[in-house]
């Protein structure tokens, strides 16, 4: 059998592994917050009597307690679309960075606790990601600014708006130069208001500002569509991927759109063939842990990749090709493979330099790709930040040639490269202004803080991609005094307007016109409110002209790969982004879903490097001069070292505040492109640093968890890999009498070839269940709470492994170990199938926890909720505004596991009952599959033999975990189908 | 005083205990009026005019008879003293006087009928009013039967078994042990009771800040529960109406046939304030438990007496079950589902085929699985 692995240590030295675990289990000082041993604590004699006096006492007042008088407080008035405990929900927008999705927002008695997708949506359909799961906990977050300030004091927005336009009309005539720095801006609105403003204010000058930038993409589409823009994808009709250094499932652009295309893809059965996915990277992305063929390069090797790739292409073309020398491995398999799909594939890049792009550019072009898979009609407007000019503001700040800043949602200070400097030239300017919503660092040094609204709490829209708009409306009110940008602009040019007229008024002038559908304007306005979006109909795409000859220069600007010893990498975590939502307890808890580190960057090395520079997971490096832990990561280029952006925040909230350490410093500016690889110098240093690494935790022991095969393979045998689960049925052979479900047998099956990791679940499930966040020490205890978590397994060569990704939560076993262990009957079947868990039955015995064997079972071992040692979100009354009131708080010292959203299920079958009907197909959906970016996750009833999911328990590729224990589980999984060449 | 006292030294002992306990009765009452300052002589008279004890000679009832001295008088229908000094509190002399001697509600007007106040005395209790208003009433004493009675029963059962072990007075041992062993059983009776109790409250009756009487809407004008309980058929909560609700008939009944207008008015001044009724909880379930009317009210179609008791004939609403678990497990062990009326309950098709063959008249809720523990707690 294959041997698969989690980790480094347990495929070289699985014992000792073993033994660390143990070791785990034994420490004393586990059982405390504070890590002091137990022999601190010890009681004594006294100790007892003092307890036994007091529990006397106790029994006393239990004799003469008085429950607290609660009150009931109805509306005053009720306002009509509100049922008191029911949830309403509401379309709305999340856009943040490299993250734009349409969202459903649920509400119950007026407080937003979850974000669901929106399944009207052409871009995410349905789909969400981790952060924007977690979106919803940041609107409760305490380090929200909540009054505007002036030099650190609170003022009042009637004094802002009297000094503000006096300022800015005293620079202006005194000739002096502003600059309007924002993120990029998708809102159209947004963007008309900010050309008024303009207009008036003609010596400002508006710059969007990416903190990890797109720039030389869109100078590369620039130079070659004469547009700067950044194509829109369409993965969905591509059979053949190849993506160099772009990891477009995790971080790059918009992943989730990207998840949702691609994942449809990714069904061996489908008629015209299931895509095949070339990775070319340096380091091991999620990207890459799903692609079919996976190559490890240089990161400076890329261009020399790409313009192989071309050569091979253009030879067939008959187009110029170029000197350069030979890549590490050959392309050429790979341009046969695009070449036997022109038209049907897609080339991708994540560089930053321009060159590399119009490489890419030219390829597609003469795969004919454009039109098809790339459309440079509709473009992504997703990022727009230009480095040159970015740079060019930095530099006037630093020499203060410029009057003044006013930074609205962005903060250089942290995520620009020498941002020190930047803060001290920032805090000498005459005029600082900034907009944020949480603490940031550059806001700390601006004179004006004014506070901006979560987006759940404001009007606006976006166009993310020409031609496809969304809105996003309030689903609360202002918790604070938060104001957008449009709201401030507009009142800085005397104009008094609420921010809902704005829009409104701006879509009957402008986007109403170009529908035909709708008569009445609100009738058009009340149809886009409740879908959240609205889609132009899209023109069929053209290929467009390009000049084959114009990417001379580029190309020969592409020099041989480095031939320095270390070369590092700075790249985003899947989930965490650039750093803006540090602070979300969710998201930092989060593991990686390559690394499965939580709460802190590391510097990746692979298993080689760390030999060589005799080191191992927790010990410290030197990298460039920052001194980082290192964490050994199967798949990594040997010279090259990873480091996540996005952390070591310390002017932020209590989570964010010295979580990790700050790389953006590292960060190189090349010919005015920010350069995100560069050379290193590597020394180990003495010392260590703690990961909570969650990535051995929970441990299968190795069994035959992950079954695969290669397309082939299958298309041959329809069970191919997954031979051994009609043996184990045939197995299953019992004295007893078959667990009887009258009504309905809920099950979930999950397409391992569809996930793709990302943790969305994860944090759906967080969000959906109150799951506690407990912090990085009680993390590497051991203890992370999350219901659903994702096994990653590699296999083969540790230099370039297979990687597989397996969601695991309760099995809801209809033979369940768990329930026949327990001594006080705290965990039992219902007649639905699901294994249950009485919270307020469990005495803590922690049986169920050991006899499981797919250890999905969590104990709290501490009282997570009011608790500030535990001081996250759950011991303050704003945070705990974001719980889910029909999912019970688990108290200290009960188990607690995945219910399959059992809440749900009785909200279905209860609505199916009030309208007379039996519940559809469908219709329940758990928290994980809702928002599965990836359509991995399938839920429904057994019971009903037309149902998706019978189906898919038929289907030849179903198989369950540890199913030769006899467990009877009623989730499945469906075998990893790969669709490379090699077995 | 109605004891023969005898004895000339008890008698100045009794005389000095008297005098010193009208001094405990009074101290606080002169400590109370002294933070009043100047106005202190005054609100101590009008006082006494609220209490009857001023004039001399009273033709009418004292002010005190019908506006107790408690927080919410729950037991007549009138408004409190408190109650009546928060709405004193905002009118001039003038208007307070034309409320107090010629009111204009029918109820007000006829119990007022015969009211002779001089013009200084309604001074004096207006300021007495407002004083109260301002300070609020004495506190009430707290009572600790059960505790003194737990502690009581500890120290029979300490000096018992001091005698058992050392000193031994009571010759025989079986006696001490029977007195402890008694003490230690009624002791474990109170903890078990109050135990078994906590968290529960059957019988819970209390004070609601507008004297809304169940009896008079839902009994003798019969409106049906659901009017004003109107969400209980969809949602998991019934509802307790919004003000705006309320309107729906009162913005016409001005005036209740018990209460006058005083209550109703209550109704009206939340409206004009923009603040909404603080009712006080009472059906209230823990939070590990989840309770659908929806489920019971909508799918099942239970009787809102079923559970809620003869709320038609409560004037003051208090909780008639004790709401635990056992009594939710019974009534559905006993209740059985119609299963036919309900195109959902085809879902359980062996127990539908089993009605539909006549081998079996119906299923209760339990046997369908109602029982099962994320039913409710989840």
């Amino acid at each position: 059998m294959k041997k698969y692995w989690r980790s480094i240590e347990e495929l070289t030295d699985s014992t000792k592994v073993k033994k660390e675990e143990l070791s785990y289990e034994r420490a004393n000082k586990k059982a405390m917050i504070t890590g002091k041993s137990l022999d601190q604590f010890a009681s004594t004699r006294r100790d007892f009597l003092k307890v036994f006096g007091y529990s006397i006492a106790g029994a006393a007042v239990v004799a003469s307690c008085k429950k607290p008088v609660e009150k009931a407080i109805p509306y005053l008035v009720r306002p009509e679309e509100v049922t008191p405990g029911k949830a309403s929900y509401y379309a709305s927008t999340y856009f943040e960075e490299n993250e734009y999705c349409s969202v459903l927002v649920k509400v119950r008695d007026g407080r937003p606790i979850k974000i669901e997708g929106n399944e009207l949506s052409s871009i995410t359909r349905q789909g969400t990601s981790a952060r924007v799961q977690a979106s919803v906990l940041s609107l409760y977050d305490t380090s929200r600014y909540k009054t505007p300030l002036f030099n650190g004091k609170a003022t009042t927005w009637e004094k802002v708006d009297k000094v503000v336009p006096e300022k800015l009309d005293a620079v202006k005539a005194s000739g002096g130069e502003l600059a309007l720095l924002t993120p990029t801006i998708i809102s159209p609105t947004t963007r008309s208001v900010i050309d008024q403003f303009l207009a008036k204010y003609s010596n400002i000058k508006w710059i969007q500002y990416d903190a990890v930038s797109a720039s030389g993409m869109l100078d590369a589409n620039e130079a070659n569509f004469g547009k700067r823009a950044l194509p829109a994808y369409h993965l969905d009709k591509a059979k053949v991927i190849v993506s160099v250094e772009a990891d477009f499932l995790g971080t790059w652009l918009n992943p989730t759109a990207f998840t949702k295309q691609y994942s449809s893809r990714r069904d061996p059965d489908l008629k015209d063939g299931m895509s095949r996915h070339y990775q070319i990277e340096s380091m091991m992305t999620l990207t890459g842990s799903n692609a079919d063929e996976r190559f490890v390069i240089r990161p400076s090797e890329k261009g020399v990749v790409l313009l192989n790739l071309y050569n091979a292409i253009a030879k067939v073309h008959n187009a110029p090709t170029f000197q350069v020398t030979k890549s590490s491995f050959s392309v050429q398999n790979i341009a046969n493979d695009l070449l036997a799909n022109q038209g049907k594939s897609l080339v991708m890049c994540g560089s930053n330099d321009p060159a590399d792009q119009v490489i890419v550019n030219a390829i597609n072009f003469l795969l004919g790709n454009y039109g098809h898979t790339v459309d440079m009609n509709q473009t992504m407007n997703t990022k727009q930040g230009s480095d040159q000019e970015v740079a060019k503001l930095v530099a006037e700040i630093n020499a203060q040639k410029i009057a003044g800043i006013i930074a609205v949602d962005v903060n250089p200070v942290y995520d620009f490269p020498e941002g020190d400097k930047l803060k001290k030239a920032i805090s000498k300017l005459d005029l600082s202004i900034a907009l944020a919503q949480a603490k940031n660092e550059t806001a700390a040094v601006c004179e004006l803080v004014l506070p901006l609204p979560h987006y759940l709490e404001d009007w606006n829209d976006s166009e993310p991609i020409t031609g496809q708009f969304s809105l996003a409306q309030p689903a609360i009110n202002s918790l604070f005094e938060g104001r957008s940008l449009g709201v401030c602009l507009n009142n800085w040019q005397g104009v008094k307007e609420s921010y809902r007229d704005v829009v409104k008024k701006y879509w009957e002038k402008n986007i109403f016109p170009l529908q035909n559908k709708q008569k009445k304007f609100e009738s058009f306005w009340i149809e886009s409110l409740r879908n959240g979006v609205f889609d132009l109909e899209s023109k069929s795409p053209k290929q467009p002209t390009f000049n084959i000859d114009s990417i001379n220069q580029y190309a020969r600007s592409i020099k041989k790969a480095k031939t320095e010893k270390f070369e590092v990498v700075l790249y985003e975590m899947t989930g965490k982004g650039n750093g803006a939502s540090a602070n979300n307890p969710w998201i930092m808890e989060m593991p990686d879903p390559v690394s499965k580190v939580s709460w802190d960057n590391f510097a990746a090395v692979s298993p080689k490097l760390a030999v060589q520079l005799g080191v191992k997971n927790e010990d410290l490096i030197d990298v460039n001069g920052m001194k980082l832990p290192v964490f050994i990561q199967p798949g990594q280029q040997e010279n090259t070292i990873s480091v996540a952006l996005g952390f070591g925040r310390n002017y932020s909230g209590k989570v964010a505040n010295g979580a990790g350490k700050n790389c953006y410093q590292l960060i190189q500016n090349k010919d005015g492109h920010r350069i995100y690889n560069l050379t290193a110098n590597v020394k180990k240093v003495d010392g260590t640093y703690p990961l909570a690494m969650t990535q051995t935790h929970h441990n299968m022991e190795g069994r035959e968890i992950v079954r695969e095969a290669v397309l082939e393979e299958y298309k041959k045998k329809a069970d191919a890999g997954n031979e051994a689960h009609a043996k184990h049925e045939s197995h299953h052979v019992t004295l007893y009498d078959k667990p009887d479900f009258p009504a309905h047998h809920w099950a979930m099956a999950i397409d391992l070839n569809k996930c793709t990791g990302c943790g969305n679940c994860t944090i759906a499930c967080q969000s959906e269940n109150n799951v506690a966040v407990i912090g990085k020490e009680q993390v590497r205890n051991r203890r992370i709470m999350h219901w659903l978590r994702i096994d990653r397994y590699y296999s083969e060569n540790p230099e370039n492994p297979k990687t597989y990704h397996q969601p695991v939560m309760c099995q809801h076993c209809d033979n369940a170990p768990c329930e026949n262990v327990c001594p006080v009957s705290a965990t039992v079947h219902s007649n639905e199938g699901i294994n249950q868990m009485a919270y307020n039955r469990c005495v803590g015995t922690r049986y169920c926890v050991n006899n499981c064997p797919y250890k999905v079972r969590r104990f709290n071992w501490f009282k997570y909720a009011n608790n500030d040692k535990f001081d996250f979100n759950m011991n303050n009354d704003l945070g705990k505004m974001v719980l889910n009131p029909d999912v019970t708080i688990r108290s200290r010292g009960v188990v607690e596991k995945c219910s399959f959203c059992v809440q749900r299920i009785q909200e279905k079958k209860l609505d199916a009952k009030l309208d007379n009907r039996k519940v559809k197909d469908g219709e329940i959906q758990t928290a994980c599959m809702q928002s599965c970016p990836a359509d991995a996750i399938v839920f429904g009833d057994l019971n009903d033999k037309n149902s998706k999911i019978s189906k898919l328990f038929e289907h030849p590729r179903n198989y369950h975990l540890l199913e030769e224990l006899h467990t009877l589980p009623s989730v499945g999984y469906l075998t990893k189908i790969r669709n490379s060449k090699k077995a | 005083m109605y004891i023969n006292l005898t004895n000339q030294r008890s008698k100045r002992a009794i005389s000095l205990l008297s005098l010193l306990l009208l001094a405990f009765i009074l101290l606080p009452n002169a400590l109370h009026a002294a933070k009043g300052g100047k106005n202190s002589e005054d609100i101590k008279r009008g006082k006494r005019f609220f209490m009857g004890l001023l004039p001399k000679e009273l033709n009418h009832e004292s002010c005190v008879s019908c506006h107790a001295l408690t927080p919410i008088d729950t037991l007549s229908w009138n408004p409190s003293a408190l109650e009546i000094a928060k709405v004193v509190d905002a009118k001039t002399f003038d208007e307070f006087k034309s409320s107090l001697m010629a009111p204009v509600g029918k109820k007000m007007t006829e119990v007022h009928k015969n009211f002779e106040i001089e013009e200084a005395d309604l001074k004096r209790i207006r300021l007495y009013l407002k004083d109260l208003n301002k300070n609020g009433l004495p506190p009430a004493k707290k009572t600790y039967y059960n505790l003194i009675l737990f502690l009581f029963l500890g120290v029979i059962i300490t000096l018992g078994l001091v005698d058992l072990i050392f000193t031994r007075k009571i010759k025989y041992p079986f006696v001490t042990l029977l007195v402890i062993g008694l003490a230690l059983a009624y002791q474990l009776k109170m903890v078990s009771e109050e135990a078994i109790a906590l968290g529960r409250s059957e019988g819970y009756a209390p004070d609601q800040p507008i004297k809304f009487s169940h009896k008079i809407h839902a009994g003798e004008n019969n409106i049906d529960c659901k009017y004003c309980h109107n969400t209980v058929e969809q949602s998991k909560s019934a509802g307790i109406p919004s003000v705006n609700l309320c309107l729906n008939c009162h913005s016409l009944v001005r005036e209740g046939a018990n209460s006058g207008q005083f209550e109703i008015n209550k109704i009206h001044t939340a409206v004009m304030n923009k603040e909404s009724v603080e009712w006080i909880r009472i059906h209230k379930l823990p939070d590990h438990v989840f309770f659908s009317h929806a489920q019971h009210v909508g799918v099942a179609g239970l009787d809102c007496n079923k559970c809620h008791g003869d709320v038609e004939n409560m004037h003051v609403l208090k909780q008639q079950e004790d709401l635990s678990m056992g009594w939710c497990v019974n009534c559905h062990r006993e209740t059985n589902v119609n299963m036919e009326d309900n195109e959902y309950y085809e879902s359980f098709k062996k127990q539908h085929d089993l009605i539909k063959q006549g081998k079996q008249k119906a299923f209760t809720a339990d046997q369908l699985g109602s029982n099962d523990c994320m039913k409710c707690h989840y």
